[in-house]
């Protein structure tokens, strides 16, 4: 298991675009990821449940992979996140 | 007997169609200018370029997210489509202007409850467009998914056969 931790700087949260930009690149892997804020995790490959996280600028989310290709699923989505929220 | 008898008058096979849930003209999502929408990583669906600034929803179902913007809303349907009705491109800038929400998450509707009116002339004036993708978030699970596009559409006409 990988785990990853991310505080949103877009200034819109993660709003329509970049979740679906974000389960484009999710779904690039086949280790599960998951995506947490506070106590609610959802499937970081559903669009509607990462948009349902509502998470807006400042929040802190945690990204948790876990799969054989885990490794290299995390390095693409905190550089996702890094250029895109 | 009752269900071939709702099938014969075509409410049976009605279950999985999703309904307009803005007047205007419907267009296939790739004519939309925003690529996430166009390619469709949103998933498959429509587009309405609206002429009448409401939203009603879609089919029966629960509003599963209701944006603090108020310009994007979803609906999981009865029949398990999670439907986003995305009300023009980069509104979520407006942060809530010219939108009025009637609905929040986990409320149940019917088709055709109000869920939003937006004011078409001002959006446009802020400078967005005001084409309303509506999108099956999920439809990866309808491989059967069929769009009906290229006309104009009142409130509940058909638009999406899952």
């Amino acid at each position: 298991m990988r785990e990853i931790k991310y505080v949103i700087k877009d200034e819109m949260g993660i709003h329509a675009r970049p979740a679906g930009l974000l389960i484009k690149e999710a779904g690039k892997f086949t280790c599960t990821i998951n995506i947490k804020k506070d106590t609610k995790e959802v499937d970081a490959k559903r669009i509607i449940g990462v948009m349902g996280l509502g998470v807006k600028q400042g929040e802190e989310i945690t990204v948790i992979f876990n799969g054989p290709d885990e490794e290299e699923a995390a390095k693409t989505v905190a550089e996702f996140l890094k250029s895109n929220l | 007997m009752f269900n071939k008898l709702k099938e014969a008058f075509g409410l049976g096979s009605k279950k999985n169609v999703i309904l307009a849930p803005v007047e205007g003209e419907v267009c296939p999502l790739s004519e939309v200018s925003d690529p996430t929408f166009a390619t469709g990583i949103l998933g498959k669906g429509v587009a309405i370029r609206p002429n009448r600034g409401r939203v009603v929803a879609p089919a029966n179902g629960v509003v599963t997210i209701m944006f603090d913007t108020k310009h994007a809303v979803t609906i999981t349907t009865d029949t398990g489509a999670e439907i986003l009705i995305h009300i023009g491109l980069d509104t979520v800038n407006l942060k809530g202007e010219h939108f009025k929400s009637y609905v929040k998450a986990d409320d149940r509707v019917k088709a055709g409850d109000l869920l939003v009116e937006f004011d078409i002339p001002k959006i446009k004036e802020a400078g967005y467009e005001v084409i309303t993708p509506v999108v099956i978030c999920n439809s990866d699970n309808f491989p059967e998914l069929q769009t009906i596009t290229g006309k104009a559409v009142k409130e509940l006409d058909e638009i999406i056969n899952i």
